[in-house]
C-alpha cells in the first residue's frame, strides 16, 4: 500500500513503551515511575531508557522528590508532548482510514 | 506501518487509558463514611428529641460531623501516601467535595445559628447540596447510577416540603441508604472489578 509510506510517524513516540507512557500521561496530571512500570509491564532499566528519550525530546517532565524517606520519580506530559501525541494519533487514524496526511 | 499495526497501537493507547481511568476514583470510601455517619447523626438527634434534650442536638451534629471530617482526613492522608497517579477526575472530585463540605457547614450550622431561616429548612438545603455533590461526582467519573442518586436527593428535597418539619430529618435515612450507601457498595465492587481486569 502506498499510503503506508506517506504517513510520517514521529520516531520518538513510535515505540510500544514510549507510546504507552504518553497514553498514560495524557490522561493523568502526573504518574510515578512505579505506576508506569506496573501498568505497562516493563522493567526499571527499560522504562528509564524510554523515559530519558521522551525527556530529551521535551515530551515529558521528570521530577525527582521524596515521599517521607522514599525517593519518588514523578512524570508528567508537557505541552510539546501533548501536541506530538495528538499528531501521532491523527497519523494512526490516517493510516486506518487510508487517508493521506 | 500498515493498518493492522496502526489498529494495534490504537488498542494499546485505549488499554493504557482504561487502566488509568479508575485509579484515582476511590470516592466510594467517603460515601460509606458519610452515609453511616449521617444515619447515626439522625438517630442521635431523634433520641435527644425523645428525651427532650433539644439543646444537645447541635452538639450531636458537631460530634458526628467532626468524626466524619476526621475519618475523611485520615483516609485521604493514607490514600495520598499510596497514590501513584494524580488524575484530573481525582482533582475535580476533591475540589467539588471541599466546596460542598463548606456549603454543608454554612447551611447546616452557621446560617441556622444566625437564625437566617427556620430549622425545618436545614434538611431541604442539605439534600440539595448532597444532590449536587452526588450528581457532580457521577458526571466526573461518567457513572450514571451516581447521577440518578443525585436526582434522588433532589426529589427527596422536594418531598420534604410535603411533610411536617419535625419529621424531615428522618427522610435522611432512606436518602442516605439509597443515595450514599448503596452506590458506595456498587461503586466499590465496580472499582475492584476494574482494577482486577486492568491488572
Amino acid at each position: 500500500m502506498h499510503h503506508e509510506k506517506l504517513v510520517k510517524l514521529d520516531p520518538t513516540i513510535h515505540s510500544r513503551i514510549r507510546l504507552a507512557v504518553l497514553s498514560i500521561l495524557a490522561s493523568v496530571k502526573e504518574a510515578d515511575f512505579t505506576y508506569l512500570k506496573e501498568t505497562i509491564g516493563t522493567t526499571d532499566g527499560n522504562l528509564s531508557t524510554h523515559l530519558s528519550k521522551l525527556e530529551q525530546a521535551k515530551f515529558i517532565k521528570v521530577k525527582k522528590s521524596f515521599k517521607g524517606k522514599k525517593p519518588v520519580t514523578t512524570c508528567s506530559i508537557s505541552q510539546k508532548g501533548k501536541d506530538a501525541f495528538s499528531k501521532y494519533l491523527k497519523a494512526l487514524e490516517d493510516i486506518i482510514h487510508f487517508k493521506r496526511p | 506501518m500498515n493498518e493492522i499495526q496502526a489498529k494495534e497501537e490504537i488498542q494499546l493507547i485505549r488499554e493504557m487509558i482504561e487502566k488509568t481511568k479508575m485509579s484515582g476514583a476511590k470516592a466510594w470510601k467517603y460515601f460509606f463514611i458519610w452515609g453511616i455517619i449521617g444515619i447515626l447523626g439522625v438517630f442521635g438527634m431523634y433520641i435527644l428529641v425523645y428525651f427532650e434534650k433539644y439543646n444537645w442536638i447541635w452538639i450531636n451534629w458537631f460530634v458526628f460531623v467532626g468524626l466524619g471530617v476526621f475519618l475523611t482526613q485520615l483516609f485521604r492522608e493514607k490514600e495520598e501516601k499510596r497514590q501513584k497517579t494524580k488524575t484530573y477526575a481525582h482533582i475535580a472530585i476533591s475540589h467539588l467535595s471541599f466546596a460542598c463540605g463548606i456549603a454543608f457547614c454554612l447551611v447546616g450550622f452557621v446560617f441556622p445559628l444566625l437564625e437566617l431561616y427556620p430549622y425545618g429548612v436545614i434538611p431541604v438545603l442539605i439534600s440539595l447540596i448532597a444532590g449536587i455533590l452526588t450528581f457532580g461526582i457521577g458526571g466526573i467519573i461518567e457513572w450514571n447510577l451516581l447521577k440518578w442518586c443525585g436526582v434522588f436527593w433532589w426529589l427527596g428535597a422536594v418531598g420534604m416540603l410535603f411533610i411536617h418539619w419535625h419529621w424531615r430529618g428522618l427522610m435522611f435515612v432512606p436518602l442516605l441508604i439509597i443515595g450514599y450507601i448503596i452506590p458506595g457498595f456498587v461503586f466499590r465492587s465496580e472499582f475492584k472489578k476494574s482494577v482486577k481486569n486492568a491488572s
